[in-house]
C-alpha cells in the first residue's frame, strides 16, 4: 500500500515539474493531463528548462545563509514540498502578477473563503516561502500573508501573469488606491504557450507625504518622478551606497551563484525522479 | 600476605578519613554558599577513561598498497557491527526506570500544520549511528566529583559512541575504549545514566524509534557562542533613549548599587560579560514526527540549544507533568518488521494528505 502511494506522488510531482507551459496558461485543473511534451523533449530542451525552474520555484533553492544548510533537512524539506505540490497546483507567479487564493477558514466552517490581489512581496524559502497580496476592497486596503505550503489553501489562482519593474512592490501601500485595486471575480488572461513572461512598465503614482517608508531612497524604477522637497535628495545622496554594488563578497554572501543554482536544480529533479 | 593485608587495610582507613574530611569541607562550604548567587561555572573534569583523542599525523611512509589494506581491514572488521549478549526483553518499563539518551544532531528548522490547521515550528534533530560502547556499573562508577549524600538506587552508566571515524585519526588509548564493544572507533562519546535493568550489551545500535511519536524529550546542547556582549543583548535591558538630550549612554546599564549601608556593588548584579558557549536543556519538547530511513526526530520549539549542524544530547523528558502515559519500548527499541517511511502523531497532518477543510459537524 505504501509504496504504490509513493509512485503514485513521484508521477505526479514529476509533471508538476515538467509542464511549465500549461501552468501559464493560469489554469490549475487542467494541468495534470498533458503528457505529449515529456516525450518530445529532448536532452537539451530539458536542459534549457531546469535553468529557468531556479526562476519559477525559487524556494526550492537552498538557504542562503550558508550556516543554516544541511543535506538531509533539504531533502526531506523539497520531498514534503513535493508532496505538497502533488495535492494542490502552486502555480508559477512572480511579484506584480495577480492571483486568487482559495482557503478554509475554521470560524466559517463549511464554507471557502477567496481573495483576489496583487502579489507585492514573495520570500522565505523551503517551506517557509510566502508571499502577500494586496486589493482595495470597499476604499480599504487590504494585505493578506499567505504560507504557500499551508495545508488550508485550496486552490491557488494565476489571473493575469506579469512582472514590474521592481522586485518588491511594497510602495503601493503609498500609491494612489486606483494602482492597486482589482476585480475581485476577474476572469484569468492567458498567455500564448512558450512565450515569455511580460513585463508591465507601469510608473505609479505616490501620494503626498507622510509614508511608510523613504520610497525616495530606495531607487525605484516602477514610481512617476517624486516632488519632494531639495532637502530630501541631499539627504538621500548622503545616505546612498552606491559603492555596494561593486561589493562582490557582499553579493555573493547574499545570493546562490548562477552556476551553483543550476547544479541545485539538477540535484533535486534528479532527487524526485529516483 | 600479612603485608598485602596490612596494606588494603592502610589504605581503606586513608579512604574514610578522607571522606571524613571531605564532607566536614564540603559541607562548610554548602553553609557559607546557602544564598543563590551566580558562581563561576565549575572547572571541567573529565571522566576517568577518557583519553586523549587525537594523535600528530606524522609522515608514516606507507605505500600506497599498504594504506589500500589496512583500509580493507578496518572495513572487514567493522562490516557488520552485532550486541555482544541477548537484550533482556524480559522487564516491562515503569515510570521509575530511567533509559538511555541518544546523542543527535541539529540540522534545522521548519514549520509543520496540525489537523485543526494550526501552524507549528518544528526543530529537526537526525539521531546519529549511535552505539553502544560500554557499561559501567553502579559499583564500578567512581565519578571524580563525589557527592556527599548518600545515593539510594545508584544508577550505572551507559556510554554511547557516535559519527564512526577511520580509526588511524585517533591514538592508541582512545581506540583503547572501544576495544572489547566490537564497535568502530567513534568521533563523540557521551556518558548517560541508566538504572540497572535498562542496561544494554555493547555493540547495539539505537535508532530514532528508541523514542516513540507523541513522546516528551528534553534536549541538551551548547548555546550559540556570542562572546563578549553588552547589557541589552545579554540580559534585555532596555538601554537609555535615542534623543532628547543623551550623550554617549544609549547602550548602558545605568545604575548598578544602592548607596548607604548597601554601597557597593552586590554580588550577582547584571552586567556586561560572555554570552552563550555553554551547556543549556530545553525541557519538555514534543515529538511531532520520526523518518525511519534518515533517523530524524522533529520536535517542537525553534529555540533549541546550538547553532545548525551541532552536536545535542536528547533523552526522556524529567518534567512531571509530561511523563509518558503509555510504556515505551524497553531498555530500546527493536527493529524487527519493516517501518513506514514517515510516522506523524495524530494531531499532525501529513503533506502528503489533502486540503485541510473544516466541517460544520466538528
Amino acid at each position: 500500500m505504501i509504496n504504490t502511494t509513493k509512485n503514485f506522488v513521484k508521477l505526479k510531482t514529476f509533471k508538476v515539474f515538467n509542464f511549465r507551459n500549461v501552468y501559464r496558461s493560469c489554469s490549475t485543473e487542467a494541468s495534470l493531463n498533458n503528457t505529449n511534451e515529456e516525450e518530445n523533449a529532448t536532452q537539451e530542451g530539458f536542459k534549457k528548462s531546469f535553468a529557468e525552474y531556479r526562476h519559477i520555484y525559487p524556494e526550492f533553492l537552498p538557504d542562503p545563509e550558508v550556516k543554516l544548510r544541511n543535506v538531509i533537512r533539504e531533502k526531506l524539506e523539497r520531498k514534503d514540498m513535493i508532496a505538497r505540490r502533488s495535492q494542490i497546483a502552486i502555480p508559477e507567479f512572480y511579484v506584480g502578477s495577480i492571483l486568487s487564493v482559495t482557503t478554509s477558514d475554521p470560524h466559517s466552517p463549511g464554507k471557502s473563503e477567496t481573495f483576489v490581489g496583487i502579489c507585492i512581496k514573495r520570500e522565505g524559502c523551503g517551506l517557509r516561502a510566502k508571499f502577500i497580496l494586496r486589493n482595495v476592497i470597499d476604499h480599504e486596503g487590504i494585505e493578506v500573508l499567505y504560507e504557500m505550503y499551508d495545508p488550508t489553501i485550496q486552490k491557488i489562482k494565476v489571473l493575469r501573469l506579469e512582472k514590474r519593474l521592481d522586485d518588491e512592490l511594497l510602495y503601493l501601500r503609498d500609491a494612489l488606491p486606483e494602482y492597486s485595486t482589482f476585480d475581485p471575480n476577474m476572469e484569468p488572461e492567458l498567455l500564448v504557450e512558450g512565450a515569455p513572461v511580460p513585463v508591465n512598465s507601469l510608473k505609479v503614482k505616490l501620494k503626498p507625504r507622510p509614508w511608510v517608508d523613504r520610497w525616495e531612497r530606495k531607487n525605484l524604477q516602477g514610481v512617476q518622478d517624486i516632488d519632494l522637497p531639495e532637502r530630501f535628495w541631499v539627504k538621500a545622496a548622503k545616505v546612498a551606497t552606491p559603492w555596494e554594488k561593486y561589493d562582490l563578497m557582499k553579493i555573493y554572501k547574499k545570493t546562490i551563484p548562477a552556476e551553483e543554482q543550476r547544479k541545485y536544480t539538477m540535484k533535486s529533479n534528479h532527487n524526485c525522479k529516483s | 600476605m600479612s603485608q598485602v593485608l596490612c596494606n588494603i587495610l592502610h589504605k581503606t582507613a586513608l579512604i574514610q578519613l578522607e571522606e571524613k574530611f571531605r564532607h566536614l569541607i564540603i559541607s562548610n562550604n554548602q553553609l557559607i554558599r546557602n544564598k543563590s548567587i551566580n558562581l563561576p561555572r565549575p572547572r571541567l573534569r573529565n571522566p576517568t577513561w577518557l583519553t586523549k583523542k587525537h594523535r600528530s599525523l606524522e609522515p608514516n611512509f606507507l605505500t600506497q598498497e599498504n594504506k589500500e589494506f589496512l583500509k580493507e581491514v578496518v572495513s572487514d572488521k567493522y562490516q557488520n557491527i552485532q550486541p555482544q549478549s541477548v537484550i533482556n526483553t524480559n522487564i516491562e518499563w515503569n515510570s521509575k526506570l530511567k533509559r538511555t539518551g541518544l546523542i543527535c544532531k541539529k540540522i534545522g528548522v521548519y514549520p509543520m500544520w496540525l489537523q485543526n490547521g494550526k501552524k507549528i515550528s518544528t526543530t529537526l534533530i537526525q539521531v546519529l549511528d549511535n552505539h553502544v560502547v560500554k557499561y559501567i556499573s553502579p559499583e564500578e562508577h567512581n565519578p571524580p566529583r563525589k557527592r556527599i549524600e548518600k545515593i539510594i538506587n545508584k544508577k550505572g552508566c551507559l556510554i554511547i559512541g557516535a559519527e564512526a571515524a577511520d580509526p588511524f585519526l585517533f591514538t592508541k588509548e582512545y581506540c583503547g575504549i572501544f576495544k572489547g564493544s566490537g564497535v568502530i572507533p567513534k568521533k563523540f562519546l557521551a556518558r548517560f545514566f541508566v538504572s540497572p535493568e535498562a542496561v544494554l550489551p555493547p555493540g547495539t545500535l539505537l535508532t530514532a524509534m528508541h523514542f516513540p511519536v507523541g513522546h516528551y524529550v528534553d534536549i541538551r546542547g551548547k548555546t550559540t557562542d556570542r562572546g563578549f556582549q553588552g547589557v541589552m543583548k545579554r540580559h534585555g535591558f532596555k538601554g537609555m533613549p535615542a534623543s532628547h538630550g543623551v550623550t554617549k549612554t544609549h547602550r548602558r546599564p545605568g545604575n548598578i548599587g544602592g548607596g548607604g549601608e548597601k554601597g557597593r556593588v552586590w554580588p550577582g548584579t547584571k552586567m556586561p560579560g560572555h554570552m552563550g558557549n555553554r551547556y543549556r536543556i530545553s525541557r519538555g519538547l514534543k515529538i511531532w514526527r520520526i523518518n525511519t530511513k534518515y533517523n530524524v526526530l522533529w520536535v517542537s520549539g525553534q529555540a533549541i540549544p546550538g547553532e545548525t549542524n551541532s552536536l545535542v544530547y536528547v533523552y526522556d523528558s524529567l518534567v512531571p507533568s509530561k511523563k509518558p502515559t503509555e510504556p515505551l519500548p524497553f531498555p530500546t527499541f527493536l527493529h524487527g518488521d519493516e517501518l513506514p517511511e514517515d510516522i506523524y502523531d495524530k494531531e499532525v497532518h501529513s503533506f502528503e494528505g489533502p486540503s485541510i477543510l473544516f466541517d460544520e459537524s466538528k
